[in-house]
């Protein structure tokens, strides 16, 4: 075979691939036009009657609204912590060192791994008066994403010459100012990266609210999805309407970010 | 030049939040493992080891062990393979290369609780268009109830898992294939090797920083796994899918919290012990590097 020949059918290969991958989000989105008899047959066909209504009632539904507000106060919030907090001890575990730093690191290294101990947690949030608030999901939240995003910026931080904090704080420069005016610009980058997987574990998280949210006010949308779904699998049209509206979003906005999304990654994996 | 007195409480915040949140838990969870807190007693009883012997006795754990460790095994390769092999395709100069890298990522974006029920219609015995897909082929007698079999449940869910997390492997190899110079390739082509052992001796060699980093977030990911399998199966039919969470999940229902912080603690230990030293080696490997 010719080099160009070989290369069409590798291409032809890997489309035939891709629409495995398309299919399921064709199944649901043409199936989230039907009516209740006809989307419970979960077919590939296009509707006979397109049932638009299905988004309406959607969209009718309050807690819906409440719950995409949710996802985004908590993982808006833990994205500002995670980011914040783990910068700033990157920054002093890197530059500073000794025992107890390198002991800190090393237990941030094994938070990395470990699963949470999730009904201690829950007991703990209890006699902390704090259970079910947002308060203490995005702590939650917070302790379990640290330790990635401190194992990331930690590599990146030896990226950064010293010289450049000696310089600064020659002329009189605090390490507060440093910090904030010298090392978070330059490490901007890498803050990117760590809030898109911060804002992704967060929004598509299930295991956390559904242990931690008892009050369904404060449910997130993921948490709502498993919610509607337990009530309504009468009408399949309408659950997969709002998997459409779950999903949209998140895609949207992988679209715009994926340039980034994909260098993290590359950038994150290759260093770590 | 005098050495610069980096402030420590800079890394206080996290200290805090880590220790208060995450090691906190851990280790009144220990704690709790010996007792025999129950939802619905007053009191809660220092009761020893009885926990981990009830569980040891107990055919559940077994299995959701057994099972725990075929799922993350089976992942762990085949996630692998397939993300290896579409990021060698899609490393080439395809006209849709662009495009399909970004197909592959996108159900990695998506939440799994959603991808369980998008795949439990798929699975439908009945409508769902594995079946009918088979069926109208021709190979009607492969049709089967994917989740309902006890045979084919856990392999299922799986396939699924695999169909969610290829893409991010990709990308991982992706970015490693970046790192291998173009004229290392170039000069091994002159000298005559074909692909495969060009694969083989300098490609695979040189994609190893790679291939860790993707094999240890495999098994790691793969061990926690939960809202999959809670939504395709809820560890059933039987206990032929239980998992570690799906064994938590439903000890915590029926209000048995030392039993369920019991089964908590051994996936702790269980990936402890498997991902500690796989770590460990990781980190002393980018010290020489």
């Amino acid at each position: 075979m010719t080099r160009r020949s070989s290369l069409i059918a590798l291409e032809i290969v890997a489309i035939a691939l891709a629409l495995l991958i398309l299919i399921p989000f064709f199944m649901i989105l043409v199936n989230s036009f039907k009516g209740i008899r006809e989307s419970a047959l979960f077919g590939l066909s296009l509707p006979t009657t397109w049932e638009f209504g299905n988004y309406k009632d959607v969209f009718k539904q309050d807690n819906i609204i409440r719950g995409f507000k949710n996802s985004f106060l908590i993982s808006g919030l833990t994205v500002v912590c995670v980011n914040l907090f783990a910068a700033m001890s990157a920054f002093i575990i890197q530059r500073r060192g000794g025992k107890f730093l390198n002991g800190v690191y090393l237990a941030f290294i094994m938070g990395l791994i470990v699963p949470v101990s999730i009904i201690p947690t829950i007991k703990l949030m209890n006699d902390l008066h704090i259970k079910g608030t947002y308060f203490s999901i995005i702590m939650y939240y917070s302790a379990v994403l640290l330790p990635f995003a401190v194992f990331l910026l930690v590599g990146f931080m030896k990226s950064i010459p010293r010289e450049l904090d000696e310089a600064a704080l020659l002329e009189g420069c605090g390490y507060f100012r440093l910090f904030f005016r010298i090392i978070l610009p330059l490490i901007s980058t890498v803050l990117v990266t760590v809030s898109i997987v911060v804002i992704v574990s967060v929004w598509n998280d299930f295991f956390g609210p559904f242990y931690l949210v008892t009050d369904s006010t404060k449910w997130t949308i993921v948490l709502q999805v498993f919610n509607f779904v337990t009530l309504y699998s009468t009408n399949w049209g309408v659950v997969f309407a709002f998997m459409i509206v779950v999903i949209t979003p998140v895609l949207v906005i992988y679209l715009f970010l994926q340039r980034y999304i994909i260098d993290g990654l590359t950038a994150g994996s290759m260093k770590g | 030049m005098k050495r610069l007195k980096y402030p420590l409480y800079f890394s206080f915040p996290a200290i805090a939040v880590f220790l208060l949140f995450f090691i906190t838990p851990t280790i009144i969870g220990v704690y709790y493992s010996f007792t025999d807190w129950n939802i619905n007693a007053d009191a809660i009883k220092f009761i020893g080891l009885d926990n981990y012997v009830e569980l040891f006795k107990e055919p559940r754990l077994k299995q959701a062990f057994i099972n725990t460790i075929i799922f993350a095994a089976a992942v762990t390769v085949l996630q692998n393979v397939t993300g290896i092999a579409l990021a060698l395709i899609l490393n080439e100069k395809l006209k849709s290369r662009n495009l399909l890298r970004m197909i592959f990522f996108m159900p990695y974006v998506i939440a799994p609780l959603v991808i369980g029920y998008i795949f439990r219609a798929i699975y439908h015995p009945g409508h769902g268009i594995v079946n009918q897909f088979l069926d109208l082929i021709g190979l009607d007698f492969m049709m089967q109830d994917w989740l309902n079999d006890p045979k084919y449940a856990l392999f299922t869910i799986i396939i699924t898992d695999i169909w969610r997390v290829a893409g991010f492997s990709m990308v991982v190899y992706l970015a490693g294939l970046q790192f291998i110079p173009k004229d290392l390739i170039e000069s091994s082509s002159i000298d005559g090797a074909n692909y495969w052992s060009r694969f083989r001796h300098i490609v695979f060699p040189l994609l190893a920083p790679a291939f860790t980093v993707n094999v240890l977030l495999a098994m790691i990911g793969s061990m926690k796994v939960f809202e999959i399998v809670m939504v395709l199966t809820e560890g059933g039919p039987g206990y032929t899918t239980e998992v570690f969470y799906t064994l938590i999940r439903t000890t915590f229902s029926s209000g048995e919290m030392g039993y369920a912080t019991a089964v908590n603690m051994l996936l702790f230990a269980f990936v402890s012990l498997v991902g500690v030293p796989v770590l460990m080696m990781m980190k002393k490997r980018e010290v020489e590097m």
